[in-house]
């Protein structure tokens, strides 16, 4: 059961990347509007769209 | 492009050059010609040509209109920002937003116009965000571009936004960190529930602990402050406060986890703890969503008020300027149709004012040089001027829509009612807690401690903080699906009980607009007055025109008088007067007894009686009336079958009003006519103890509709109806007032099974914790089931049926 000393931190590790990526996403405003991005799932690209720069 | 040779394109209309058919000015438009004929919607087209040949006619106006938007002071905070790589950024209001489709068009828009790097479209704020190639592309093209789909560009008002999305924000990284938090705590939790179990070796279990301990205390000191926050607030102000309880319960559970995990024995809370920090700040997100909705549907319609101006800047020279950038003292140009972008006061020319933004009142009012004007209301005929005196929030626009900020930032009533029963709760459960340490106290320390804990645990009040506002959050949300539109919650209180219920008549249980009949004299004189009132704008004046159901030449407009009650003026050079009775006597027209008879009639068969005068002979009249809105009378015996006494207040002659209310069914005993609307005032004020639910025009009854216990504004701004009447239905329909009392009931049966659910819960939790039945491990895991029952509960309770569509 000793692993359990190195097996806790690593999830919590883990787990706190994860929050820390959570968190860059809501204050780069990706939370911002959450009807949108629901509707732009629907819309089929058409394809030829220019490369776009993320914002 | 003006070649003689060429074809509008299918889609847009742009003149092309290629002779096929159908002919497309560029991709995007085949795009999208090709989408709605493939959908099969060419009706679109046959809808659509009929406005855009008034658009083509006014293109060299509206280019040179675009050309603002080059300009970093008409755009303001939305002044396009340059980024390392040389593309600028903008993000701008836009509107006439629709659906998918319209974000689709144009973020596609984008994609296939050489500069426009990128479109992003924000539906819920109607915004936009663009970025683009200076080098290679203007702003103002972008936004003629899509003035040409349809969209209009505006630059950002900015304030609200701000505030908000930063809140947003922060409530959003809070819930992200007791999330993470609680799960992992919950985790820890459950191997240490396994451990006991199955005889766990200590070093194990304390290491457990520890970080167990370590998540709950991170919960509880940075997302859990804004508890502590608030508590301290309430005792500062020594009002009661849910945060009260709630942070009474975090901060013992804390001391008493901490110490436990230090000397090693007892139970730790901290997976109940992190659980109850990460739930109550998903409430309160949701309510704050809820309140956000509500404020950005009035910043829509204050976006209606322009954003820019025609400053005079010369003796004959008017720049566009922001509306930010207008001060007092500054004259600005109006041109008929344009809105007025401040208060001020005529200072030339004369014109009609439409001030149903403001007044909600849809006749238009006449003004003259010195005259009061308010920002946001509408010029209708004539280009005049206006020296400016208060512009944004000093405005009067600006003020009513602070007042209504402010209402909705107001706790409603029932929330408040919580908040005291949460109140009284803390202290008895604080002394209940005293009480049980006491009496455990034989037992020794560490029971006595146990028991009292496990009391302020499993009391912990975050069932009852949560159950009020959720459902009233959840309620107010599925209203506005509805299209009603709820600024105080405590609606649903007054509502759900049957009292008395008054209807304002014009335009709330009739459709508001008039029709003309002929009643008996000459058809010729109706030519006549049509001319005459062809120059006036005024509900009766297009009733008459209707009834002449013929082409008028336009007439100068010199001549054309409006008075109390009647207009005149010339027409192939007779003098015509139009106007009730009292009009023509005040003029000394001559009447025949037989249109005093007609006039008589007219008013008992609920009708308002017209006459036509030509050459001081009064020769036709006619019956201007209201018809009744289809779905009144099936309203009416609804409401009378749910126990609501039904009434009449109206301003209208008091036999029209008994006429309509015999024909839809009202006693005509509280059917009263002939009301100033101080009168109206006062009989809503009656201080009987039933619930009063005054239901009327936005403008016009706003002082009834403020008085009542209730108001229902059915037309009207919405600003203006908000700032009076708590409820503003927007659909105008008078159905949508019985959806509103049926879903009321059911709110306030969801806040008492859900009060009941958790103060039930709380009640035997709390025998059981004080006979030491239940041991804290017991309490955390009873508390979470309580809020996750309320919150189930009030997810799945049917408030309000789903809109049709």
């Amino acid at each position: 059961m000793s692993v359990l000393f190195i097996a806790l931190p690593i999830a919590l590790l883990l787990g706190a990347s994860g929050l820390a990526a959570c968190i860059y996403c809501i204050r780069a405003g990706q939370y911002d509007d959450l009807e949108t991005p629901a509707i732009r799932i629907l819309v089929e690209d058409v394809g030829d769209r220019k490369k776009t720069k993320r914002l | 492009m003006t070649d003689t040779r060429s074809q509008p394109c299918s889609h847009c209309g742009e003149p092309v050059s290629v002779m096929v058919a159908p002919a497309f000015c560029c991709n995007g438009c085949r795009v999208a010609y090709e989408l709605i004929h493939g959908w099969g919607l060419d009706n679109y087209y046959d809808l659509r040509d009929q406005s855009v040949d008034g658009s083509i006619a006014s293109k060299p106006q509206e280019d040179s209109r675009y050309e603002v938007f080059n300009s970093d002071a008409f755009l303001g905070i939305s002044a396009p920002i340059t980024g390392a790589d040389g593309l600028m950024t903008a993000e701008l209001a836009i509107d006439g937003l629709h659906c998918a489709a319209c974000v689709w068009l144009i973020e596609n828009a984008a994609s296939r116009t050489i500069g426009w790097t990128m479109a992003r479209v924000k539906m819920v704020d109607h915004t936009v965000r663009i970025l683009f190639d200076p080098k290679q592309i203007q702003l103002s093209q972008i936004a003629r571009l899509l003035g040409r789909l349809g969209y209009q560009l505006t630059p950002l008002t900015g304030r609200l936004e701000d505030h908000t999305e930063r809140e947003n924000r922060r409530m959003l990284v809070r819930i992200a960190i007791a999330g993470f938090c609680a799960t992992n705590a919950m985790w820890i939790a459950i191997a240490l529930y396994a451990g006991d179990a199955s005889g766990v070796s200590t070093i194990h279990r304390d290491f457990l602990r520890i970080f167990g301990t370590g998540l709950g205390i991170v919960a509880v000191l940075f997302p859990g402050r804004t508890f502590f926050t608030g508590a301290i607030a309430s005792l500062r102000t020594r009002t009661p406060h849910m945060d009260l309880p709630v942070a009474l319960g975090l901060s013992v559970g804390t001391v008493v986890g901490t110490v436990n995990t230090i000397i090693g024995r007892g139970d730790v809370y901290f997976d109940s703890l992190a659980v109850l920090v990460f739930l109550l700040l998903i409430g309160r997100w949701i309510q704050f969503r809820q309140q956000h909705r509500a404020a950005k549907s009035v910043d829509l319609l204050l976006r209606i008020t322009p954003r820019h101006a025609h400053l005079k800047s010369g003796s004959d020279q008017y720049d566009l300027v922001s509306v930010d950038s207008l001060q007092p003292g500054d004259i600005v140009r109006v041109v008929a149709g344009e809105s007025i972008p401040a208060d001020g006061s005529l200072c030339s020319g004369q014109s009609f004012i439409d001030r149903s933004l403001l007044t909600g009142e849809s006749e238009p009012i006449s003004v003259v040089v010195g005259d009061e004007v308010c920002a946001g209301t509408v010029n209708l005929q004539q280009s005049i001027q206006v020296c400016v005196d208060a512009v944004g929030e000093q405005s009067r626009i600006g003020q009513v829509m602070k007042s209504v900020e402010e209402a909705m930032g107001e706790k409603t009533r029932i929330v408040q009612l919580a908040d005291r029963v949460g109140g009284v709760f803390v202290v008895i459960v604080t002394l209940l807690a005293m009480v049980t340490f006491v009496a455990w106290f034989d037992h020794g320390l560490s029971v006595a401690a146990s028991n009292a804990t496990s009391l302020l645990i499993v009391a912990c009040p975050c069932a009852l903080a949560l159950a009020t506002p959720l459902a009233i959050s959840v309620s107010l949300g599925r209203a506005a699906k509805n299209r009603i539109l709820i600024r105080d919650g405590g609606a649903f209180q007054q509502l759900a009980k049957p009292g008395k219920i008054w209807f304002d008549k014009t335009g709330t249980l009739t459709k508001g607009q008039m029709t003309a009949e002929f009643l008996i004299g000459s058809t010729d004189a109706i030519r006549h007055a049509a001319a005459i009132e062809n120059e006036v704008c005024h509900p009766i004046a297009d009733a008459i025109i209707r009834l002449a159901a013929e082409p008028i030449a336009a007439k100068s407009t010199e001549s054309t008088k409006v008075e109390f009650g009647g207009v005149s003026g010339r027409s192939e050079g007779h003098r015509v007067a139009i106007g009730n009775l009292a009009f023509m006597q005040r003029n000394n027209a001559s009447i025949d007894g037989s249109f005093v008879d007609a006039v008589n009639a007219s008013v008992v068969s609920g009708g308002s009686p017209v006459l036509v005068a030509i050459d001081a002979v009064v020769v036709t009249a006619i019956r201007i009336s209201d018809p009744l809105k289809p779905e009144a009378t099936s309203t009416i015996a609804r409401l009378q079958a749910l126990g609501w006494q039904v009434g009449i207040l109206s301003g209208d002659h008091s036999d029209i009003v008994g006429g309509v209310a015999t024909i839809i069914g009202i006693d005509p005993a509280h059917a009263i006519g002939d009301l100033s609307p101080e009168q109206k005032l006062q009989i809503v004020r009656d201080g009987s103890s039933d619930t009063v639910v005054m239901v009327g025009d936005g403008a016009n009854d706003a002082a009834a509709l403020a008085a009542a216990d209730v108001g229902i504004a059915v037309r009207g701004g919405a600003e203006v109806s908000l700032q009076a009447a708590p409820v503003f239905v927007s659909s105008g329909s008078l159905t949508s007032i019985i959806d509103l009392i049926l879903g009321s009931r059911r709110t306030m049966w969801l806040i008492g099974t859900a009060f009941a659910v958790s103060l039930g819960y709380n009640i035997v939790a709390v025998g059981l914790a004080m006979t030491g039945q239940i041991t804290p491990l017991v309490a955390a895991l009873l508390m979470p089931i309580s809020s996750v029952s309320v919150l189930s509960l009030t997810l799945a309770w049917p408030t309000f049926r789903e809109s049709p569509s």
